[in-house]
């Protein structure tokens, strides 16, 4: 025992020290790419953004690389802090990723993600809805964000409850009744009166898509603000709101619990949503099943959500990861997703397939893939400025006024507060 | 903290031989020590320190978290002096802090007093009132938010049963914040009355015996025997209320989201640091705000120090009138 203590306790001390510094030193000097597997691509997604099927299928060999295999690892919570933290510790980069319909965020650091037109994207370019394609588009012009899925926009509606409010509940019809914002306004109006029931859960929903359906957003290509402007579709989509708020055709639910209660009650019997809401909706609210509609909504459908892929800039392989890319958004994989795991389609050919399932019940008769086909053809070509995230103050302004704000004083006020968290930003307003 | 103390003292025992010579013989004397308190210091180093000073540096900054870093000097101060929302949230992290703390320490007094008394099931309350402080945030966001939703709310169905009108408990500025301070009391009531608790069981029972003799009545005794004697327990549970009132975060951000609810009315300190650094991306300015919280918890921990050294002073002059009790009283606040 004694003649152990001492020097053996001290040599194992220093070499737990000197492992530790190993440990220390190899973390400093630490590698780009997450494999160091030279043939292995690694790609970040997120539960359901992707199909699992495709995954593995790629995890053997990427079809038409050149031996090259792929590792999908799925990344939960903030998605947007990790990967750039990766990017900005310039260590363990994924190969590709995922990023979700914030693409713009990664604007003002775009040459950290490569121009896939240098790998040949143009070529695939009219495969793709164009307004999907642009939204990958950066200011200066490189396409770094490929279209994965989108979210094309629509009424969905409690037809009971139109019914009850004694109108023709047929979605034919009731896209004609909403055919403009005004006559939106007005058909919910006539829901409260008659059904006691509100058109949309909060003054916010529509005020936001509205400007999703809108080809001129809060900034242009040079980051110019145009919510100043004389005429503008902030401004436009604030007024609709505003008057929605006047004519008390929202019901100001601004938690989830009191959203999910009121559709399920058909308290409000109608929500402008993206395609994948469905889902949602259907496993919210599985009692109103049959009960609910898709109607057009006023003037023209729009999209909300809808993800990229991206090769960063220490991708391994930029060639291999954009054969990965293209054929994992190849119009007949895209169809597998959709019927797999609800991703739909940016692929225009994919609908021509006719190996899309859609899954009709929800809906009575009507058919919601057709509906949505539709309405992705009718989506605007946009630009979503990286400065709408300083823009988010317009929300919190029109949800004040749905409390009982005076709507001019909480416009002043939200531009007002963006343009001057713009400047402290740097950006001439 | 002891493994500190005890490497420190030989250190400084060190003794008289010179200077050079002794700093390396005590390196050489001592490095198994340093070698086995090392793993803390790294990691303290690493996830403790470094964030801290990198987070003075980066107030001085204007930086998304991504591309490079611009110097920008005081310009983060300056814009957060004159920025509303920064004070809204400074307002409301106090009007919260203030409704949760006066009601959950009064009541955590009087649970502590009735369950101080000789009453069946002691274990069993003593359990159920601490079970909230470790109950998963999300639950009870979620059955907070059911309880207290607008129109749906169980709270809302009582108040319209009772003939009363629904009131906005998640949509009303007040009403955020009164649902907010529920939830702080729901959860640290119990905690500090365990710990009120325990300061009540260092009380001599001779006190209140003779008390009793002397034919005082349950009132009296609570408020001239129980309060007077818990006085250094009461002062902690205030230090550590004012300082979880400060970092007030999980519980608006479960309930209402990172952007505090409508008008912004559950927007605290932290939750605003944590809105501007990780939703807006501006950690610049999320790090200045983390500053000014700083300097606000440091004048606070100057008056609770100035109240605490107030009763110092006072405590010969106390120790005279209620001798028995004046030793015991430092290890209750323990």
């Amino acid at each position: 025992m004694a003649r152990i203590t001492r020097r053996s306790l001290l040599a194992g001390a220093a070499g737990l020290g000197a492992l530790a510094a190993a440990g220390g030193l190899s973390a400093c000097g630490s590698q780009t790419s997450i494999s160091s597997d030279p043939k292995e691509l690694v790609l970040w997604y997120w539960n359901r953004s992707a199909d699992p099927k495709l995954l593995a299928e790629a995890a053997k060999e990427i079809p038409g690389s050149d031996g090259y295999h792929l590792r999908a690892d799925v990344l939960g919570g903030t998605w947007d802090t990790k990967l750039r933290t990766s990017l900005a510790g310039n260590a363990y980069i994924p190969d590709l990723t995922f990023i979700n319909s914030n693409v713009s965020l990664y604007f003002p650091n775009e040459n950290m993600f490569l121009d896939l037109n240098d790998l040949g994207a143009q070529d695939y370019k009219d495969e793709y809805f164009d307004w999907k394609w642009q939204l990958g588009v950066t200011p200066t012009n490189r396409f770094c964000f490929f279209p994965l899925d989108t979210g094309p926009t629509g009424f969905y509606y409690r037809a009971d409850v139109v019914k009850k409010a004694g109108l023709d509940p047929d979605p034919e019809s009731v896209g004609e009744a909403i055919k403009t914002w005004d006559d939106y306004v007005e058909f919910g109006s006539k829901l409260k009166k008659n059904a006691g029931s509100f058109i949309e859960i909060t003054a916010n929903t529509i005020f936001g898509q509205y400007i999703n359906a809108s080809p001129e957003r809060y900034f242009n290509k040079a980051g110019k603000p145009l919510y100043m402007e004389p005429s503008n579709a902030i401004k436009d989509a604030w007024n609709v709101a505003v008057k929605a708020i006047k004519a008390g055709v929202t019901g100001n639910q601004q938690n989830s619990t009191d959203q999910n209660a009121a559709w399920t009650s058909g308290k409000t019997m109608g929500h402008i949503e993206a395609v994948w809401w469905a889902q949602i909706l259907a496993d919210t609210a599985p009692d109103s099943k049959g009960k609910w509609r898709l109607a057009s909504q006023p003037v023209r459908a729009g999209n909300s959500g809808g993800s990229f892929v991206c090769l960063p800039h220490t991708c391994k392989d930029p060639e291999a990861g954009f054969k990965f890319i293209t054929w994992l958004n190849n119009a007949k994989n895209q169809a597998t997703s959709f019927n797999d795991v609800q991703l739909f389609p940016s692929a225009i050919k994919s609908f021509e397939l006719g190996t899309m399932k859609s899954s009709t019940g929800f809906f009575g008769n009507q058919d919601p893939l057709s509906f949505f086909n539709k309405a992705a053809q009718q989506v605007p070509t946009s630009f979503i400025s990286t400065y709408e995230t300083q823009a988010a103050y317009f929300s919190t302004e029109i949800t004040n006024v749905e409390a009982g704000k005076n709507p001019d004083q909480a416009w002043d006020d939200a531009v007002n507060q963006t343009n001057k968290v713009l400047r402290k930003q740097g950006v001439e307003v | 903290m002891s493994t500190t103390e005890q490497v420190a003292a030989p250190v400084q025992a060190g003794g008289d031989t010179g200077p050079t010579r002794r700093t390396g013989n005590r390196l050489k004397k001592f490095w198994p020590q340093y070698v086995a308190v090392a793993p803390f210091y790294i990691l303290f180093l690493v996830f403790g320190a470094f964030p801290l000073v990198f987070s003075i540096y980066l107030s001085f900054t204007q930086w998304d978290g991504m591309g490079p870093q611009k110097f920008v000097g005081l310009a983060q101060y300056r814009y957060l002096i004159t920025d509303g929302r920064f004070w809204n949230a400074v307002e409301n992290t106090f009007i919260i802090w203030f409704m949760s703390t006066v009601p959950m320490l009064i009541l955590a007094l009087i649970i502590a007093f009735l369950l101080h008394q000789n009453i069946r099931f002691k274990g069993f309350y003593r359990v159920a009132f601490f079970i909230p402080n470790v109950t998963s945030m999300v639950a009870m966001a979620i059955v907070f938010g059911s309880v207290f939703s607008d129109s749906f709310g169980l709270i809302n169905s009582a108040i319209t049963a009772l003939g009363g009108k629904e009131f906005g408990w998640l949509s009303d500025p007040w009403g955020i914040k009164i649902t907010i301070a529920v939830m702080v009391i729901w959860r640290w009531t119990g905690y500090n009355a365990i710990l009120y608790l325990a300061g009540l069981q260092s009380i001599p029972t001779e006190l209140y015996e003779s008390a009793r003799v002397d034919g005082a009545s349950m009132f009296s005794i609570f408020t001239r025997i129980t309060v007077p004697m818990l006085r250094p327990v009461i002062l902690f549970t205030v230090i550590t209320s004012t300082i979880g009132g400060l970092s007030l975060f999980t519980e608006p951000q479960v309930l209402l989201g990172n952007d505090g609810g409508t008008g912004e009315a559950g927007m605290t300190i932290v939750l605003y640091q944590y809105n501007q650094a990780f939703t807006q991306f501006d950690f610049g300015y999320g790090a200045a705000i983390a500053w000014a919280l700083f300097i606000i918890a440091v004048i606070f921990a100057i008056i609770n120090w100035r109240l605490v050294s107030e009763r110092d002073t006072t405590k010969p002059k106390k120790s005279r009138r209620n001798t028995p009790a004046a030793p015991t009283s430092p290890e209750a606040s323990r």
